[in-house]
């Protein structure tokens, strides 16, 4: 057996860490994707030839189950509705967006008791930071666009932008904002 | 493009190319293992080796689970670097509540006949209550845990009813991608975990520290 290569030991280090960020000054492992915003970077996969974990659906191959699929892409949407501000730009970086404008814009595109639906959509909001769609911090009460936004190809984000435009915009929103 | 993979695809024609790239994509991100019937380059040796030299970049290897079906995981040498290294290893609560996992739901059956082979999938699910009672973690903590391992794929919730609190977690897809030595390593540790004073235990044990004196 030949030497563990550090390169690839690097590689497979990022990939355990996944959604946790490292200061912006550390090297991302060559061969990765690195994703930044001004103190911290991830380092992400960068699939070959543009293929996305979508090529599953051409084969009827299931995915990694997913907690909650529904819910998870409501409370999602309503992030992205909050911190995707200027529509014609890509989502990430985005713009932090508080907590209580998400869970008000989540509210309006759900139905059912208020405090139950508030408890869940934290619950979803949490998993979506546990694997980087979104940044979360509930102590300051603000939500932001996770990095794995940046691996949204350019194409797949119309009907994204579409979709949003006609969801309640957040409550300071001032329409002139409005991308 | 990607510059890391391009110098193994480039030999190949558009149609190969493709082929190798979505075995690839598959085995990395399917939940479970892939039929080998659908992707050419799992079921051509050469290909298929292709696919793993692709892996083996970032510390990736192929793992047959099945007569006709592959999926990846860590390559051992890269698994016990990583498992070594701080940053790598799940929080001590999460390690807790999935040992009381595997111990419900596959080394109790196990020990009763229930599961016979190897497998570390199962139909037992460890009861939320026992995990409660069991895991000396807050409920929050737990909670956290929880939401933590179905999130990696390293345990699923199954309902035994229309009741949320009658079901309970079983080993998640994450345990299909176990090497044949991860496998192996697993089971000793459930032992070491379940009955530290068995004789099993104490071979464990004594083969471990043999084994770290042939390595020093």
């Amino acid at each position: 057996m030949t030497d563990l290569d550090p390169q690839a030991l690097a590689r497979a280090r990022a990939r355990v860490v996944g959604a946790a960020a490292m200061p912006a000054e550390e090297p991302v492992p060559a061969g990765l994707l690195r994703v930044a915003d001004r103190e911290r970077a991830w380092a992400l996969p960068a699939w070959p030839d543009g293929a996305t974990p979508a090529v599953l659906e051409e084969y009827q191959i299931a995915p990694m189950p997913l907690d909650r699929p529904g819910p998870a892409r409501r409370a999602l949407a309503a992030a992205l509705r909050c911190c995707w501000r200027r529509l014609d730009d890509s989502p990430w970086p985005g713009e932090a967006a508080s907590l209580a404008d998400v869970l008000e814009v989540h509210a309006a595109i759900t139905r059912g008791d208020e405090e139950l639906k508030r408890r869940w959509a934290i619950g979803d909001l949490r998993r979506l930071a546990d694997t980087g769609w979104l940044l979360l911090d509930e102590k300051a009460g603000v939500v932001r666009s996770g990095p794995r936004t940046a691996l949204w190809s350019e194409e797949s984000l119309a009907p994204l932008r579409a979709l949003l435009r006609r969801m309640p915009p957040p409550p300071a929103a001032s329409p002139g904002e409005e991308g | 493009m990607n510059e890391l993979l391009e110098p193994l695809l480039r030999p190949y024609d558009d149609k190969r190319r493709a082929e190798l790239v979505a075995a690839y994509m598959a085995v990395e991100h399917a939940a479970e293992p892939v039929p080998e019937v659908r992707f050419p380059a799992l079921r051509e040796p050469a290909l298929r080796r292709t696919v793993e030299r692709m892996l083996g970049l970032s510390g990736r290897t192929l793992i047959k689970t099945s007569p006709a079906h592959w999926t990846s995981g860590y390559s051992d040498r890269v698994r016990e670097a990583l498992a070594a290294d701080p940053a790598c290893a799940l929080p001590v609560s999460d390690r807790a509540v999935l040992t009381l996992v595997l111990i419900h739901s596959v080394a109790i059956p196990r020990a009763e006949g229930l599961l016979t082979d190897d497998s570390w999938l199962s139909p037992y699910p460890a009861p939320l209550e026992e995990l409660r009672r069991r895991s000396q973690l807050t409920i929050s903590e737990l909670e956290g845990a929880l939401r933590r391992l179905r999130a990696a794929g390293l345990v699923a919730h199954v309902k035994a009813g229309p009741d949320e609190a009658s079901g309970g977690y079983v080993p998640g897809p994450q345990f299909h991608r176990l090497t044949e030595a991860a496998r192996r390593r697993l089971q000793e540790q459930l032992i070491l975990a379940a009955g530290p004073d068995s004789p099993l235990a104490a071979a464990i044990r004594a083969r471990r520290r043999g084994t770290g004196r042939g390595r020093a």
